[in-house]
């Protein structure tokens, strides 16, 4: 009994020890003196006699507010502002990250020059291929706070990252600066709002042609004089397009007559919907549209090419290095839908086997322009419009933007004022012209669009003899040297018109999912799996099944009978 | 006041078992329930975009469970997710836990440098980066010339142009490359387990069986075999949850378009997509993670019943 006894004052010793010491970390803790609250009470009285302002009016004026933001920022003892960018793209599109570099020098230029002693950090920037998979990645971390400060991506995904509120309203910014936003191209302007609010400035935008083999249209018999007009007129059509595919097929000029881009179905094919004259978006009941009839058009037209031999049953899965691109720049097809983005792709990139070396090589840009016609995308069926599909993308601001930065609850709004600046001036006409020059995008301003008409300039670009920072200067130096031509900018000049025929995907929160009904549709119907009718139920069938989708789609039209293609 | 403050700690003394469990007690807490009570509770939340800050707090009732119902009954992709799920469970568990088995058997019976290779060979599946083990299959299975197996059987004159096994033979050409990929991994955890279950049986068994006369396959069936009862037992149960929950390779195969999307995506894998793609519907996929996580319980117990996982563990009668 003693010795039990014992063992038991033996546990009550351990016990009561682990106790006291749990209660002695618990009032450690609680007692240590608190760092921050301790700073104001002893520096604060002596150092700053007035509080500095925590936010500046913005009037529109750049340099005048980039001074301020930088002098407040200064008063309150900041001295470096660390920001993050992330851009996605096709691999010439770089400036979408380094568009902000560049501002960035330019910016502690200013500061310089006005003895403002604030610097701008760009601490990472990341550049990745696939802008979706960037969108996934920045949802997942934007909560988190480990998101970029400036995203670059497509504007299809405003609404549901203002919908969260995981971007910046710019709306009041910008209302300051009403005379820059003239100069921008105001459909692009709307494209960037949600529901009235402003959430971004374009970046740039583009239309997506339909290139025509100049060699194998030669050898079909296909004249390409003023096809691009008669195109326009709605003369030349998507029966034309399917005619002209099997004559070169059976004449074998070409492996195949059409070649169209993989895996998602937005923002390339559903062109089809609007060529068919189709709507996807009702603006007043705010509801993604489901346009029965277009939509079996459409996939009529996809079933009936793959059906008869001329486009890749497989083709959303085929890969984009090794099958697609070396197909069209190889002429092993009549047809391509794609991207202007393509036309300096095709000159940056290996796709092309040169038949006697046998080595793979880039085009130079007398190639591409003596092997490609290109005209709008044509009417699905006379009596309709030619159209092209643009997908802008946009300069957006995180909402945490500047939380890297030091008393960042206390400063918040000068971080995001000066973040606005930032994408103001990455919107100066020579980032904007340069990123159109050597991406084969469109530019989003009138004054980024006329410096392209400039030769002067273009010679001093292909020189690199232009006001750009090193780091600049060699990021893009590679692409530079390999797309800045004057074929390239009269590219450019050339498919100015089509942003008149140009159509929006739908900027809602549901659509990224409705297209991804369709592209499963029109690989199904590819594939000979379903035909084009059972591919619309499937299409319908998809959006019913799911009571939160369907409540924000809306069913129209009927598929028609009797119908016929070509 | 002594006497009581010391028969106070004499009660104590009853729980110094948990006292020293508390350490593993908060981890399993920590990591094994929280997690689950965290899904449950997600399950009845509109949780989507990982806005946890303007989601969690709002209750939605049984909404997502119905929703998930109501998209097994109207939509097919739906619906062949669950059988392609049944599927590839059944037929990679039976070639898992066969496999390994027949590997440890054999093995057994070999030279030990070469059963030794063998093995190790078997475990380059598992020891593989999963992209880069699933990247080789993508380019093996290839619906086009560049595919391996297309381009030795269009060499050898077997077929006069390439075939689409994932995409084109459905339901069978998907659930055979998902069955194969994920099997050849799987084969190799089956087969340690039991290697080392062999090694663990007295040899003087196995001599004086072959003094006998016994054969390799009279020896595998009446002495290792029935010695490896609970391995067997533990491997089965084990490699269910397992295929259960996996759904990495299956990911990259479906995302590169080598399979078919529905007959090519599993339970865990659609989960997954509800979750982190499209419109990022964590609420949905939480509630179909907590049903499949109810299934999973469910089938566990019942493999541990019909295999007598009881039996394994009563009680030594402690009259041997």
């Amino acid at each position: 009994m003693t010795g039990r006894y014992r063992a038991v004052s033996k546990y009550a010793v351990a016990i009561i020890v682990v106790v006291i010491i749990i209660v002695a970390i618990i009032a450690a803790v609680y007692m240590m003196p608190k760092e921050e609250a301790a700073t104001p009470t002893t520096t604060s009285p002596t150092t700053t006699p007035t509080t500095p302002p925590k936010a500046i009016e913005l009037t529109g004026d750049f340099e005048k507010d980039v001074v301020e933001v930088g002098k407040a920022l200064e008063a309150n003892g900041i001295s470096e502002v660390k920001y993050s960018v992330w851009g996605a793209g096709d691999p010439n599109s770089v400036m979408r990250v380094y568009g902000i570099v560049e501002v960035a020098e330019r910016i502690n230029k200013i500061w310089e020059e006005n003895g403002v002693n604030v610097r701008i950090t760009i601490t990472d920037k990341k550049y990745d291929a696939d802008f979706k998979a960037q969108y996934e990645e920045y949802l997942s971390k934007q909560p988190l706070g480990q998101a970029g400060d400036f995203f670059v991506n497509s504007y299809v995904f405003i609404s549901v990252l203002a919908k969260e509120g995981y971007i910046l309203d710019i709306t009041d910014y910008a209302n300051k600066y009403s005379s820059l936003l003239e100069d921008f191209y105001s459909t692009l302007l709307d494209a960037m709002k949600y529901k009235g609010r402003m959430y971004g400035l374009p970046q740039d935008t583009e239309a997506r042609p339909l290139y025509i083999r100049k060699d194998v249209a030669g050898c079909t018999g296909l004249d390409l004089s003023n096809l691009d007009e008669k195109v326009k007129n709605g003369e030349f059509t998507w029966s034309d397009v399917y005619n002209w595919a099997k004559q070169a097929k059976d004449k074998g000029c070409a492996e195949w007559g059409l070649v169209h881009r993989k895996g998602s179905a937005h923002p390339d094919l559903v062109q089809f919907i609007y060529a068919f004259g189709g709507e996807l978006y009702d603006p007043d009941e705010d509801k993604v549209v489901i346009d029965k009839e277009a939509i079996y058009k459409w996939l009529y037209v996809e079933w009936k090419f793959a059906r008869d031999g001329l486009l890749p049953e497989d083709i959303m899965a085929w890969d984009w290095a090794k099958q697609i691109h070396p197909t069209i720049v190889s002429g092993n097809t009549l047809f391509d839908i794609g991207g202007t983005w393509y036309w300096t792709e095709w000159q940056t990139k290996e796709y092309y086997t040169d038949p006697e070396t046998n080595e793979t090589r880039g085009l130079k840009p007398e190639e591409v322009k003596e092997w490609f016609y290109y005209t709008l995308f044509p009417a699905g069926e006379s009596g309709k419009q030619p159209v092209t599909l643009s997908q802008p993308f946009a300069w957006m601001i995180n909402s945490k933007a500047g939380q890297q930065n030091p008393k960042y609850d206390d400063l918040k709004e000068l971080y995001h004022e000066l973040a606005f600046l930032v994408i103001v001036k990455a919107s100066d006409p020579d980032i904007n012209a340069i990123h159109s020059i050597i991406s084969s995008h469109l530019p989003v301003r009138k004054a980024a669009a006329n410096l392209l008409k400039n030769s002067t300039w273009l010679d001093k670009l292909k020189n690199l003899e232009i006001d750009l920072c090193d780091e600049v200067k060699n990021a893009i130096k590679d692409i530079v040297e390999a797309t800045v031509h004057s074929i390239n900018a009269e590219f450019l000049a050339n498919v100015g018109y089509m942003l008149e025929y140009t159509k929006f995907a739908p900027s809602h929160p549901v659509y990224p999912k409705v297209a991804e009904f369709f592209a499963e549709a029109v690989d199904k119907v590819l594939r000979g799996e379903m035909d084009p009718e059972q591919a619309v139920n499937y299409i319908i069938d998809k959006v019913n099944a799911d009571p939160e989708i369907k409540a924000e789609v809306k069913i129209v039209g009927e598929i028609p009978s009797g119908w016929s293609f070509p | 006041m002594l006497y009581k403050l010391n028969n106070f700690f004499h009660k104590l003394y009853r729980f110094e078992a948990l006292f020293f469990l508390i350490p593993a007690l908060i981890i399993v807490f920590l990591f094994f329930i929280l997690p689950v009570i965290l899904s449950v509770y997600i399950s009845f939340t509109p949780l989507k975009n990982w806005n946890i800050g303007k989601y969690l707090g709002e209750i939605v009732g049984f909404n997502n469970y119905y929703r998930f119902f109501y998209m097994i009954q109207h939509d097919p992709g739906t619906r062949s997710v669950f059988l392609t799920t049944i599927v590839f469970i059944a037929v990679t568990l039976t070639i898992n836990v066969l496999g390994g088995l027949f590997l440890a058997l054999a093995t057994f019976f070999v030279y030990e440098k070469a059963s030794a290779f063998i093995r190790t060979l078997w475990l380059l599946p598992r020891m593989a980066p999963i992209a880069v083990y699933s990247l080789v299959w993508y380019y093996f299975f290839h619906a086009s010339r560049i595919g391996t197996l297309n381009s030795i059987l269009l060499s050898i004159g077997l077929i006069d142009k390439p075939i689409d096994i994932g995409q084109k033979i459905i339901p069978w050409g998907p659930w055979s490359i998902i069955i194969f990929v994920n099997g050849l991994v799987g084969v190799s955890f089956g087969m340690i387990v039991f290697t080392s279950a062999i090694n663990n049986i007295p040899k003087e068994l196995v001599i004086a069986a072959r003094v006998d006369g016994a054969t390799n396959w009279q020896i595998s069936r009446r002495i290792l075999i029935p010695l490896m009862k609970w391995h067997i037992l533990y491997v089965t149960t084990w490699q269910l949850l397992s295929l259960l929950t996996t759904y990495a390779h299956i990911f990259l195969l479906v995302k590169w378009n080598l399979v078919h999307r529905d007959y090519g995506t599993t339970w865990s894998l659609y989960i997954y997509n509800a979750a982190f793609t499209g419109t990022f519907d964590q609420g949905l996929a939480a509630a179909a993670g907590v049903i499949l996580v109810v299934i999973g319980g469910v089938l566990g117990w019942i493999t541990l019943k019909i295999l007598g996982f009881d039996r394994m563990i009563t009680r030594p009668r402690g009259d041997i």
